[in-house]
């Protein structure tokens, strides 16, 4: 956006990597699906204050505040600041994640037993250095850990085997 | 006197098997995942947030507090015998501890950390215990436009003393009070960003939140990362006292972390971390032999340590006196206590004494558990170090997971702490603080319902925050720090200080 006499700008799109630029597109991207969200909210007046009152006004003001930091971003000459952002390794993110929502999912209707394996599982794919005879070991005593602490201990109210 | 009759109450309640017990379980938990990189006591009081439901309010408490103070403990073990902070409040005690240790020295190290560690805590507890009360009395004064001015006051002062940018973090508080709206309005009983689903009816849960911000992203994180090679000082160690030079050096260096700690953890945004770092650029700049500092200097491991648990410690103050938590760790003791529908406020300390000055006794008691449990037992939690992370984000993980489904037997929560764990990476990458959205998250319901209440008491005129003294006070000093972060001068030394 901003002239740069230099050659050090070889390609422009570059400058979106940079973690200013990235994180002010997330806050005006939240803002931007929290204002669509809630575009039939009565707003109301300050002294009566509807249900959209507040969320609009707090998206407004990220919306704003996430344009000033991408902008800030995109002024930073070499990166300095927080520096652009490196090439970010997303198989732990969406591993841990699977692993949970199988979790989650599989809780009520498989029991605590499946879960916990399930998610062990998937968990452990997510480390590299895991060998598979110690995430069997590692489930074994987890899964021993989980029923003496939440079943046994604190007795509390999750189904442990699948129910038929 | 009327300390020593309410403290009396206190050590009778603190006293009682079964709190002594919650006291000792905190302390050791504590201990445990202070020693251990990779789960901090942000993550572990969310996990364990909803197993307190099943335990009286004050034990429960109790035993909340003891992880807090206790991780505060057990970070400078590992920083010392393994150069890797087991807490970020630990981070600087690497410096000189290790050194310590490298020289031969860890035992002395270890010795000064958790001594004193004890002493801060000691004074914090008594700095608790008298300051309480006449902030409770202050606090009952107050009325809704008092409430929304403190609570601003918090977020700002929150912004300026967090690492970082300072606008991020505005960002993330707005974000933060964004997640807080989610759910039923109870003014007008519409819906907010619920999707229309009726999982979101009640809105997020604060444990749901920290524990995917905090724990999950932090699995994510160190598995992006590559596993750190620790290097654990193997030697035996051999002589746990330290010289009598270390203690003339690091004396004064305890008094000053103290106190410094005791200051910085009663600030909205303060607490462990920021004291800690504190103390150990003070003691550099007041040293007469600056240049031994990261070379084994014992005052550069006496000064933190006991400024990250007077810090730990003293940001109990506003959460206890007036309902306003300070950090990530008081936000979730504030849901501690909603769990138990104990509404927060200047309130507790006179219609649970019970509960708030047992509290305050076992905080005493704790300290004095944890330097047995840290001295002595040294030899077990160095053996627990070596234990890889491999084996240990497993453990982590199911504990997340099965702690995050027990919060209201949800399914839902499950999958929303998987979000917001990919979310919480995302801001990592984004050098976006979670920490400030956790404040925003559990001030912004209360800041909406003051602002609401105070508008409503003035017809809806905005002036009434400038017009009562106390409020406008309070407003002044939002302004003031606002300010104060605009100045260039003054920002330079402040990211000099988050620096060193």
């Amino acid at each position: 956006m901003t002239d740069r006499s230099g050659v050090l700008v070889p390609r422009p799109w570059r400058r979106l990597l940079h973690r200013d630029v990235l994180a002010g597109l997330m806050f005006i991207l939240v803002a931007g699906l929290g204002l669509w969200v809630s575009r039939d909210y009565p707003v109301g007046t300050a002294l009566r204050m509807g249900t959209g009152y507040m969320p609009r006004l707090l998206c407004w003001l990220l919306l704003g505040l996430g344009a000033v930091i991408a902008l800030r971003g995109l002024r930073d000459p070499h990166g300095v600041g927080d520096g652009p952002i490196q090439g970010t390794a997303w198989r732990p993110a969406i591993l841990v994640a699977t692993a949970l929502v199988v979790f989650g999912l599989a809780l009520e209707r498989l029991g605590l037993i499946v879960a916990i394996l399930l998610l062990i599982g998937l968990g452990a794919l997510a480390g590299r250095n895991l060998r598979p005879a110690e995430t069997v070991v590692a489930a074994a005593v987890l899964v021993a850990l989980a029923w003496a602490v939440f079943i046994a201990g604190l007795g509390l109210t999750i189904p442990v085997w699948p129910e038929w | 006197m009327d300390l020593l009759a309410n403290l009396g109450l206190g050590f009778a309640v603190a006293l009682t098997p079964w709190n002594l017990l919650f006291a000792f379980i905190g302390a050791m938990i504590g201990t445990l995942i202070g020693v251990l990189p990779g789960i901090g006591p942000i993550a572990t009081i969310a996990m364990l947030l909803p197993l307190t439901f099943h335990l009286e309010p004050t034990a429960g408490l109790i035993m909340l507090a003891g992880i807090f103070y206790g991780a505060q403990y057990g970070g400078s073990t590992s920083a010392i015998l393994i150069n890797l902070p087991g807490e970020t409040s630990s981070v600087v005690t690497t410096l000189d501890g290790h050194q310590m240790a490298v020289q031969g020295r860890a035992g002395a190290a270890l010795a000064v950390a958790a001594l004193a560690s004890f002493f801060a805590g000691c004074v914090a507890t008594a700095l608790i215990a008298t300051f309480a009360p006449p902030l409770a009395r202050l606090g009952q004064s107050f009325g809704s436009p008092e409430y929304f001015s403190l609570m601003l006051l918090g977020l700002i002062a929150a912004v300026v003393l967090a690492h970082g940018s300072v606008i991020k973090a505005v960002a993330m508080i707005v974000l933060g009070l964004l997640l807080g709206l989610i759910g039923t309005d109870g003014n007008t009983g519409g819906q907010r960003f619920t999707f229309g689903l009726n999982e979101l009816a009640d809105g997020l849960d604060v444990a749901t939140l920290a524990i995917g911000l905090f724990g999950i992203s932090e699995i994510i994180a160190n598995l992006a990362n590559r596993e750190a090679h620790r290097d654990v000082v193997t030697k035996r160690i051999t002589r746990l006292w330290p010289t009598p030079d270390d203690f003339r050096r690091a004396w004064p260096a305890v008094l000053r972390g103290t106190s410094l700690g005791a200051v910085l953890g009663v600030l909205p945004g303060g607490g462990a971390t920021l004291s800690a770092f504190a103390a150990y650029a003070l003691e550099k700049r007041v040293s007469d032999r600056p240049a031994m500092f990261g070379r084994g200097a014992v005052e550069g491991v006496a000064a933190p340590e006991a400024a990250n648990n007077a810090g730990a410690q003293s940001s109990f103050i506003p959460m206890l006196t007036l309902g306003i938590p300070g950090n990530p760790v008081m936000a979730l003791m504030i849901g501690a206590l909603m769990i138990h529908g104990i509404q927060p406020g200047p309130q507790i300390m006179t219609d649970r004494p019970q509960m708030f000055w047992g509290m305050v006794a076992s905080m005493w008691i704790g300290n004095l558990m944890l330097v047995i449990i840290n001295l002595p037992l040294i030899g077990f939690w160095v053996q627990l170090l070596k234990v890889p992370y491999r084996f240990l984000y497993l453990a982590i993980l199911m504990f997340c997971a099965i702690g995050v489904y027990s919060v209201n037997n949800s399914t839902a929560a499950v999958l929303i702490a998987a979000l917001f764990g990919v979310a919480g990476f995302v801001f990592q990458r984004l050098a976006c603080e979670p920490a400030p959205l956790i404040l925003g998250f559990v001030l912004g319901p209360l800041m909406e319902e003051n602002l609401r209440r105070a508008l409503r008491v003035s017809g809806g005129d905005p002036t009434i925050f400038l017009t009562r003294p106390i409020s406008l006070g309070l407003l002044i000093a939002a302004a003031i720090l606002l300010l104060i972060v605009a100045l260039p001068a003054i920002r330079s030394t402040r990211e000099q200080a988050f620096q060193e």
